[in-house]
């Protein structure tokens, strides 16, 4: 379970071009808390290219929840919008960059079905 | 009114009230004040003396505020009241209420003032369904403010409510002590502020404060641009004119500014309670509008495409590509009791996502956005041809998943009755219904065309052309009802048809599925003794098995439906017929005072001499607000070649002589005229043989 978090980050910055994204430029940190401590993941967006590292630097949009919550979230056992109306999830800054975001979180299958390849207008076989 | 309640709202914050602006709601009972889906007072009610108080006048000043004039006495025969009382109240984050007391007597007085306040925190799904709410209340009274809470695990919502007069404030509400002098008066500010705690953050005081110049409410931003923007309509006849201005004053009042919108706004479906974004209602009234409006149409688009579904989630109907039926944030939705986080299930809202993509293009040349949602617009094409043949043969079906509170009928007609054979029977599921097949079909020509003029991508527009040409060629195969020379509604899961006779038919014709050898027998039962009633094309035939007048889907008109069917009759070239139906709805909406209510009773013109409302929680509706427009788009003819406008009137003779001035779009502006030539009396000789009577 714990390395669902690494593993969903993991994969993304792997990617390093992620279309769900591409509409989308600035960054998100999100700052997980378990037993007193903060495990923090920053992703930097330009347009769908991303880069994901540790970084503590201030970032557009900043999600603040438990890490044990966001373990789930990150294995598509629990929904990031859901959570978000619960009050589980406090969040500052840019709203429409964490809309698309949110979407790469798998579904409840626990995997994220691909979307076939469409480039944003380049890159297309 | 017509149901004695006053509803004011800002975005999705509205109160619902009686005539005298007191709420005393139950849990079914609508009155209230609504922030995000929930209710934050169910009970404000004013009292003077212990004594309620009588309704001299209501002012509906704007669509945020209002203003209430009332007397004290419970008697019905208001006689020399000594004194009067006005509640003025402005809707935003909460309300802000001045209460003021005149005194009309030569002596001065002594009065009690109370303002009882309540909450029962509902979920807007609560109060339409009467559930019992599972967390627990909080009353506390925190420097001179009365504040109610709720409370479930981490979800809070608070009520706060404060005045600025010295008031004795308990936990059922606020009192005061009055005196005023003779001919004198007292007056306080009561705020009342909504606050969701976690999620948002909390407010200190409402949007507005006595003599507030500063605060802008939602629908007031820009109003008078926004008319200013809008084409001029001139014309001889005056319901028209109003009927238009109406239309327009409407969809600003529609129009919903999602949290990350950044301001821009898209048309919500209906005020107030449903006053937010769904995905059908918005792309067909965004539709409707973009000959007057088309930001309508970019917000929309962008708003939906952010949201568009990115993985497979039974409980939320959720596939990639799929385009959202309908966002909802109380709490029954935060809980997952209910799949509105957005809930997906809708199978006409991703193609239409297309159609309108495309037909925003041809009007405003806007190739940025179309370029910019080329990824979106690919996952929803995709989605057709991947997610929603659930049954392999090349159309789309529609079948929940969530099979509790998901939506079982996932096309515009939702209700549980509306697809039937002509006997009445109800068919299984999947449903593949027909206009979801016209959609597809548009949505792929009118993809092809983009991939090849802005995403220069000619391979895929070759493809999505060729799949195009199959699917309407099956089409006209397998729901061509032969015997009667109509489109079968639905096909079931034995490729039965489903072949009871209904408005379906015009949105195909809409969608240029129609075979043109089909078109003329199509038009003539559209606008035949079974479907056309006078006013417009009833839902579902009279003489089919569940044909209703007054049944929701399967025997009203509804004007939304009627505004497409007639655009459907001119792509076609039936300008006659169009100009009929346009001629029928307009004439209805004269009844309304130029507000269209989402639909009519099926009842024939001749017989009842005007339409009957269907009675509905929700005016205005959004696509009955579009409708005029689209008539207007309709009966002018206009239609955006290349970077020109063709403007080819067909207009009723009643109509006399029309101008539309100023249209917006790629060609800068361009100014429509006609006059009323097209005789649209309905013909005799089609209802004599029908009731068997000449002459």
């Amino acid at each position: 379970m714990a390395d669902a978090i690494a593993k969903f980050f993991e994969a993304l910055d792997e990617r390093g071009y992620e279309p769900l994204l591409h509409r989308g430029t600035g960054t998100l940190r999100f700052d997980l808390g378990h037993d007193g401590r903060t495990e923090t993941w920053f992703v930097a967006v330009d347009k769908g290219n991303v880069s994901v590292s540790h970084r503590k630097g201030t970032a557009d949009c900043v999600l603040r929840t438990d890490r044990a919550l966001f373990a789930r979230i990150a294995a598509g056992r629990a929904n990031a919008m859901a959570a978000v109306l619960r009050g589980l999830i406090a969040i500052e800054g840019d709203i429409e960059l964490l809309m698309l975001f949110q979407r790469l979180f798998p579904g409840p299958s626990g995997r994220r079905t691909p979307v076939p390849a469409a480039g944003a207008g380049k890159g297309r076989a | 009114m017509s149901d004695g309640l006053v509803k004011i709202l800002d975005g999705n914050t509205f109160v619902v009230s009686d005539g005298a602006g007191d709420i005393e709601a139950t849990l079914t009972d609508p009155t209230g004040l609504f922030s995000f889906d929930t209710r934050f007072l169910s009970k404000w009610v004013l009292s003077v003396d212990g004594q309620r108080l009588n309704v001299l006048s209501t002012d509906d000043l704007q669509y945020f505020e209002t203003r209430f004039f009332l007397v004290p006495g419970t008697g019905t025969v208001y006689i020399d009241a000594k004194l009067s009382v006005i509640r003025q109240r402005a809707v935003g984050d909460g309300f802000h209420e001045e209460l003021t007391i005149l005194n009309h007597d030569a002596q001065p007085i002594d009065l009690k003032v109370r303002i009882d306040a309540g909450s029962d925190f509902a979920d807007l799904f609560e109060v339409k369904d009467a559930l019992k709410k599972k967390g627990t209340y909080q009353t506390r009274i925190e420097k001179g403010a009365l504040v109610l809470g709720y409370v479930r695990e981490t979800f809070r919502r608070e009520t706060r409510i404060s005045a600025s007069a010295r008031a004795k404030v308990d936990e059922g509400g606020l009192t005061f002590a009055v005196h005023v002098e003779p001919h004198g008066s007292w007056t306080t500010d009561l705020s009342v502020v909504t606050a969701s705690l976690g999620a948002g953050g909390t407010r200190r005081r409402p949007k507005y404060g006595r003599n507030e110049r500063q605060a802008q409410p939602n629908m007031q931003r820009n109003l008078d641009r926004w008319v200013q923007d809008a084409p001029r309509l001139e014309c001889d006849e005056g319901p028209l004119r109003v009927t238009y201005q109406r239309s327009l004053i409407d969809l600003a009042a529609l129009r919903f500014s999602p949290l990350s919108a950044r301001g821009r706004s898209l048309p919500a479906a209906g005020l107030p309670w449903f006053m937010t974004m769904f995905g059908r209602d918005s792309i067909f009234t965004s539709l409707q509008a973009l000959p007057f409006a088309s930001e309508l149409a970019a917000t929309t688009l962008r708003e939906l495409a952010a949201r568009q579904g990115s993985r497979v989630d039974d409980f939320r109907d959720e596939d990639p590509g799929r385009i959202l039926h309908e966002m909802r944030y109380g709490e029954m939705t935060a809980f997952e009791e209910r799949p509105h986080s957005p809930y997906y299930g809708s199978a006409d809202a991703t193609p239409l996502f297309v159609v309108l993509l495309d037909e925003y293009e041809r009007w405003t040349g806007d190739r940025a956005l179309v370029r910019d949602l080329e990824f979106e617009a690919r996952a929803a094409v995709n989605w057709i041809d991947e997610y929603a043949d659930l049954m392999g043969n090349g159309y789309i079906w529609y079948q929940r998943r969530n099979e509790e509170t998901g939506l079982e009928n996932q096309c515009w007609k939702d209700s549980w009755d509306s697809i039937s054979y002509r006997d009445g029977r109800l068919p299984g599921f999947p449903r593949a219904t027909c206009e979801l097949q016209g959609y597809a079909y548009d949505a792929k020509i009118r993809a092809a065309r983009l991939a090849r003029s802005v995403w220069k991508d000619p391979a895929f527009a070759d493809r999505l052309e060729a799949e195009a040409v199959g699917l309407k060629r099956r089409f006209n195969r397998d729901f061509w009802v032969a015997d009667e020379g109509y489109f079968a509604l639905a096909l079931d899961t034995d490729g039965n048809q489903v072949d009871a006779l209904s408005s379906n038919n015009g949105h195909l014709l809409w969608s240029g599925i129609v075979d043109r050898s089909k078109a003329k027998s199509v038009v003539e039962h559209l606008l035949g003794p079974r479907l056309f009633c006078g006013w417009g094309v009833r839902t579902l035939a009279e003489g089919e098995g569940r044909y209703n007048p007054i049944g929701y889907h399967v025997g009203t008109v509804w004007p939304f439906d009627n505004s497409f069917i007639a655009w459907g009759l001119r792509r076609y070239g039936f300008k006659r017929e169009a100009a009929q139906i346009a001629a029928g709805i307009m004439d209805a909406a004269r009844f309304f005072d130029g507000r269209l209510p989402e639909a009519f009773g099926g009842y024939h013109r001749s017989v009842t001499k005007y339409p009957v409302q269907y009675p509905t929680a929700c005016s205005p509706q959004a696509w009955s607000t579009g409708a005029p427009l689209l008539f207007l788009r309709t009966m002018l003819g206009l239609e955006p070649v290349g970077e020109h406008l063709v403007v080819d009137p067909a207009l009723p003779v009643e109509i006399g002589h029309l101008e539309l001035l100023d249209i917006p779009g790629r060609w800068g502006r361009i100014d429509a005229f006609g006059r009323g030539m097209v005789d649209v009396q309905e013909p005799r000789s089609r209802r004599s043989a029908r009731s068997g009577r000449r002459g």
